[in-house]
């Protein structure tokens, strides 16, 4: 089966900064997690995939289109479902008319087509109570599941999410996962985060970016093998650690090459993470 | 029963029209709404329906149940023919909300005063140099990042973003080219020469646009605005005290023409480029347009 996004050589700068240095993936269906540290350019590389920004150098097709030409580019955005990282709202708006703004771009003139469209995607992201609701007098969630609404019109092939669990507490944290559980059947999902958590529950792929470049593709699981044997655990700070932080039980978790004798633990996502992103791990996990 | 406690009915035409999917808005609107609360009319409309036709009919009454009422603006737009998605396109342009056009209204009124208290010249100079300036500015701020909350779900989407900056444009030329000319015959004293702003107005905003995919949403319509007022100080200084300033005689209302020409032949060769121009995405502005 053909991938979804294809994407090879993808480079950018803004200024002086090289946001994307030579990115090339494939993305086929399922939820895929982009991991980063801030500035690694996940940003930019769901932005340069959803056809917000071009590519300085590189090339990429989405579902089969070239988006470097303008026929081809309407094609990809046609096929193409977009959540930014702080979406904005027309305040006064109200989920309903929000949602059917964003239809209305997407090309459903046919107001009753529309708003069975429109209905269709609120029930989903579990809004129909408050679709008359003002956008304003929504909670933050609330307004996060509007906007997955309206990433959701017109039944996308390609989704893409970026950061979309940042700000909830932990109980719409665990909802929204859901529903991008749920958005990921049958679709192929980009999903950026800075949650491990979010990786190891909703993605079958993921993939590591730091200072531009892809670090590591591949599955949750081969991530996690990455720190295989390289976790241990001591009763003082590892000054030889990668990483070390203290746990909840006071003693300390350390990554990187254990001395002889160490206490080895099982190692988890985040341990193969911080491993990945190696020497770009000290404010992160210090 | 009636409706809202009125004798009024849908006309049995209307509703034929209706059961056969035909009629069209704002007649249909008021036809779903009238529906929802009157079981007479319900009944007449089975009467005249076949099944299948009456079917789609109550699916498209579900969906107008769930719709939000049109605001003032799209209603009104509605019913001055233009189509309905068009008129939520232009409802979300944030320049045509209230404060907006209050704040333009409110410089134009308090210029309109100062150019009548002030009377030196022939022509109402301060006038004349910041009509021009606010098209321009009204424009500029109906789409892009900075100002339209949603540019980033916009850019992205089918919709080209030259038959979206289009769409805005004219109602915001419309709109603000109105209350300019309205501010004009405030000063009736001037005759004609109160008018004197059109042309620079269609050439300022026309420049602004035809440079927006090279330049940005910004820094275009900053750059033709200074130039504009470079223009006029430098007029001022080469014309004699009380002289009309030469963008606003004759020969300069021709080159206020001429530019506004070959600004909107520019911006019809490089409208594809608003598709993909580099404009750079902020992360500083998120707020609504509230």
């Amino acid at each position: 089966m053909p991938p979804t996004v294809s994407a090879s050589g993808l480079t950018l700068r803004y200024g002086g900064t090289v946001a994307l240095d030579d990115v090339s993936l494939r993305l086929g269906e399922g939820v895929t997690g982009l991991l980063g540290p801030n500035g690694a350019g996940k940003t930019t590389l769901l932005r340069v995939l959803a056809t917000a920004v071009p590519a300085d150098r590189g090339a990429f097709t989405v579902l089969g289109h070239d988006p470097g030409s303008p026929s081809g580019r309407l094609d990809v955005r046609r096929r193409l479902g977009y959540l930014p990282q702080t979406p904005g709202f027309h305040q006064d708006f109200s989920a309903f008319a929000f949602v059917d703004y964003v239809a209305i771009l997407k090309e459903l003139t046919d107001r009753t087509a529309r708003h069975r469209e429109v209905r269709r995607v609120l029930d989903a992201v579990d809004l129909s109570d408050v679709r008359g609701k003002r956008i304003k007098k929504l909670s933050g969630g609330m307004r996060q599941r509007v906007a997955l609404a309206a990433a959701l019109v017109g039944d996308p092939g390609f989704l893409v999410l970026d950061e979309p669990t940042v700000g909830l507490d932990p109980e719409q944290r665990m909802r929204f996962r859901e529903l991008i559980a749920q958005a990921g059947e049958g679709r192929t999902v980009l999903l950026s985060t800075h949650q491990t958590e979010d990786v190891a529950m909703l993605c079958h792929r993921v993939i590591v970016m730091a200072s531009g470049r892809v670090r590591f593709e591949g599955t949750p699981a081969e991530l996690t093998a990455r720190a295989a044997g390289r976790v241990w655990s001591s009763t003082e700070r590892d000054p030889g650690a990668r990483a070390g932080w203290r746990t909840g039980t006071g003693s300390f978790r350390n990554v990187g090459d254990p001395p002889p004798g160490a206490e080895l633990l099982e190692p988890t996502l985040e341990d193969g993470y911080l491993l990945t992103l190696d020497g770009e791990t000290a404010e992160v996990a210090a | 029963m009636s409706a809202h406690g009125t004798a009024w009915h849908v006309p049995e035409d209307d509703l034929r029209a209706y059961a056969r999917g035909e009629a069209t808005p704002p007649r249909l609107w008021s036809t779903d709404t009238h529906l929802a609360s009157c079981a007479q009319c319900r009944e007449t409309l089975a009467a005249l329906s076949d099944p299948v036709a009456l079917d789609a009919g109550w699916e498209r009454l579900d969906a107008e149940l769930d719709a939000p009422r049109p605001g003032l603006v799209e209603s009104l737009l509605v019913r001055v023919g233009v189509a309905e998605h068009t008129a939520r396109l232009l409802a979300a342009t944030p320049v045509l909300r209230r404060s907006w056009l209050g704040a333009v209204l409110a410089v134009l009124v308090m210029t309109v005063v100062a150019a009548d208290a002030v009377r030196t010249t022939a022509t109402p100079t301060m006038f004349l140099a910041l009509a021009p300036l606010l098209p321009l500015a009204g424009v500029a701020l109906s789409y892009g990042p900075v100002l339209d909350p949603t540019y980033e779900m916009t850019v992205v989407s089918p919709t080209h973003s030259f038959r979206l900056l289009m769409i805005r444009t004219v109602a915001v030329l419309t709109v603000s080219l109105g209350l300019n000319g309205l501010a004009t015959l405030a000063l009736p004293s001037y005759g004609l020469r109160a008018l004197a702003w059109l042309l620079p107005a269609l050439a300022l905003t026309g420049s602004g646009l035809a440079l927006t995919p090279r330049l940005g949403p910004v820094l275009a319509p900053s750059l033709v605005g200074g130039a504009w007022i470079a223009v006029l100080m430098a007029a001022r200084s080469a014309a004699e005290a009380h002289a009309t300033l030469a963008p606003f005689t004759a020969a300069g209302q021709g080159v206020a023409a001429a530019v506004a020409v070959l600004a909107t032949g520019l911006l019809y060769l490089v409208r594809d480029r608003f598709d993909a121009s580099r404009v750079p995405l902020t992360d500083t502005f998120r707020g609504g347009t509230a």
